[in-house]
């Protein structure tokens, strides 16, 4: 099985090839300028792709052969914004993803119509972003990030599909306090949240042997609240959503339902940013309980009380040159007394900036704990209790 | 009369830095932006795709020149961010869907002629560029 897993990592390598030979068919001439602009409709397309390689010690990551070096990770976006008025603007963006064996299909990272009113109010409808933590949104991002990978303790790359974005609505504003209180931007968001039958974030039921054949789906609700302080560059925020996924499971030759308790997950988050430099934290607490009702078989329990954090910092040394570090920690209170219970990690990040856009990233971790990331399925050893990764990324974006 | 030379000299050399202390960047707008003139900070969060109106309530949409002398000045003196850092704030907007990226244009004639047919338009470019059509906001 491990044979066929690198046969398929071998095949898929071609796939990024082609997924920039299709980028240069469908924009022939594209100079690298700020997109492509058609007046009428002021149809704007942009896009960028991204190459990455993983060298792990110990432990394989996210469905890799990292502990030989991968080179399985990459991605294409091309997103279609077109603003016939000033407050109206429909926007698709489509994705290529690979990474080990997850993905390598294109998926829709959003479709959406957005309407704003005015400063106080506006909408957008369709498939939308989720406004929960600092940086969901923007998680997947690549060329406006700093790091290759954001504190996987809250930002887990595996789960990321499902947690980017929802079926349903965004309303938001901003609301001016006056110069000695700031300015605060309100979120509200409500849908219905689908979970990919292969997301990151059902390993702790896969590497039970359970499988969930057609994913999850349930109905989600949220907000999200930004406080930008009279101190100007320091914003705090804080926001909570509640997801009731359910849907069906099977294990062998049994069947059944997992449901149970709302997923609530709850941040708290700051950013302080000055001229060259940017300091950041995140507190999130997630919790729920899940019941696995097998045919013919007693219930099961999964209850999850994930806390998690990050630090971090950022400093542009020069023009072309900035670095990075952050700790990040995640801890599931509910989970065995294994290295799967916890996770902490110190990350390492530089970018540099050829032109405009063309940019190249180098990051280190030196991770301790399995809880996100590791599965036993990708390491049929076992999992070692800690681990150091080498991440190398290469970005082009119009 | 040989001396007349020196301080004359010294007098356009007092000149040449004052004029090189003031900007040489002018913000443009659209006759229909009824403002005369524009904060530091709305100019920064309209630039920056913080906020889309002005201080009155007013709609504006900014429109952007590509790289270049007046591009980096105006971000050096108006947002403080490099041009790199100021289009990943950009990207960050567009590629979250909570916005669309800003029309950019090639020359300051360009952006002018942008300007003058658009409403609620606002724009930058040199303080010698023609401006023909536009009126010029005050930063204060």
């Amino acid at each position: 099985m491990r044979d066929d897993a690198r046969d398929k990592e071998r095949d898929v390598k071609r796939l990024p090839i082609a997924a920039a030979a299709l980028l240069a068919l469908l924009f022939p001439g594209a100079d690298c300028s700020w997109g492509q602009s058609m007046d009428d409709l002021n149809l704007q397309v942009h896009g960028y792709a991204t190459q990455g390689f993983i060298y792990s010690t110990n432990n394989n990551w996210n469905t890799t052969n990292s502990t030989d070096g991968s080179a399985a990770w990459m991605e294409a976006v091309v997103n279609v914004t077109a603003q016939p008025q000033p407050k109206l603007s429909i926007g698709v963006q489509a994705r290529y993803f690979l990474l080990g064996t997850y993905g390598n299909q294109i998926k829709l990272d959003f479709a959406q119509g957005d309407y704003k009113v005015n400063e106080y109010f506006g909408f957008r409808v369709g498939k939308v972003k989720t406004p929960a933590g600092l940086l969901n949104e923007t998680q997947d991002i690549d060329p406006a990030q700093l790091w290759i990978l954001l504190p996987q303790s809250i930002y887990s790359v595996a789960g990321r599909d499902s947690n980017l974005a929802h079926l349903g609505g965004v309303v938001y504003g901003t609301l001016a306090l006056g110069k000695s209180l700031g300015k605060v931007e309100y979120r509200a968001f409500g849908g219905e949240r689908v979970i990919d039958t292969a997301d990151g974030g059902l390993v702790r039921f896969t590497d039970q042997g359970f499988q969930m054949p057609t994913g999850l789906s349930g109905p989600v609700y949220g907000g999200r609240l930004d406080w930008k302080t009279p101190l100007s560059g320091l914003m705090v925020g804080a926001s909570e959503e509640s997801d009731n996924p359910s849907g069906n499971v099977t294990r062998g030759t049994f069947q059944g339902t997992v449901s149970g308790d709302p997923f609530s997950t709850s941040h708290v988050f700051a950013r302080y940013e000055r001229d060259k430099l940017m300091v950041a934290g995140e507190y999130r607490r997630g919790t729920t309980n899940d019941i696995i009702q097998l045919t013919g078989l007693p219930p099961v329990y999964a209850y999850i009380d994930q806390r998690s954090f990050y630090g971090m910092a950022s400093y542009k040394i020069s023009e072309k040159l900035s670095g990075g570090l952050y700790y990040s920690s995640s801890l599931d209170r509910k989970a065995a007394y294994t290295s799967a219970r916890y996770q902490k990690d110190w990350a390492l990040t530089g970018r540099y900036d050829f032109n405009p856009f063309l940019y190249a990233k180098f990051e280190e971790h030196f991770v301790d704990g399995t809880e996100t990331g590791y599965s036993i399925t990708d390491n049929a050893g076992g999992l070692k209790p800690n681990s150091r990764m080498t991440l190398l990324k290469i970005g082009v974006s119009f | 009369m040989k001396r007349r030379p020196l301080p004359v000299f010294f007098g356009l050399l007092v000149l040449a830095v004052c004029s090189c202390a003031h900007a040489q960047v002018v913000i443009i707008a659209n006759s229909s932006v009824s403002a005369s003139s524009i904060s530091k900070t709305e100019l920064r969060d309209i630039f920056t795709g913080a906020s889309t109106s002005l201080s009155n309530g007013k709609q504006v949409t900014p429109v952007l020149l590509r790289q270049g002398g007046v591009q980096d000045e105006f971000l050096s003196l108006y947002i403080g961010k490099t041009d790199s850092g100021f289009r990943a704030g950009w990207r960050s907007i567009l590629f979250s869907g909570q916005g669309a990226m800003p029309k950019t244009l090639d020359s300051e004639a360009a952006v002018v002629e942008y300007v003058s047919h658009t409403a609620g338009a606002i724009g930058y470019i040199g303080r010698a560029a023609p401006h023909e059509g536009v009126k010029i906001l005050v930063v204060r």
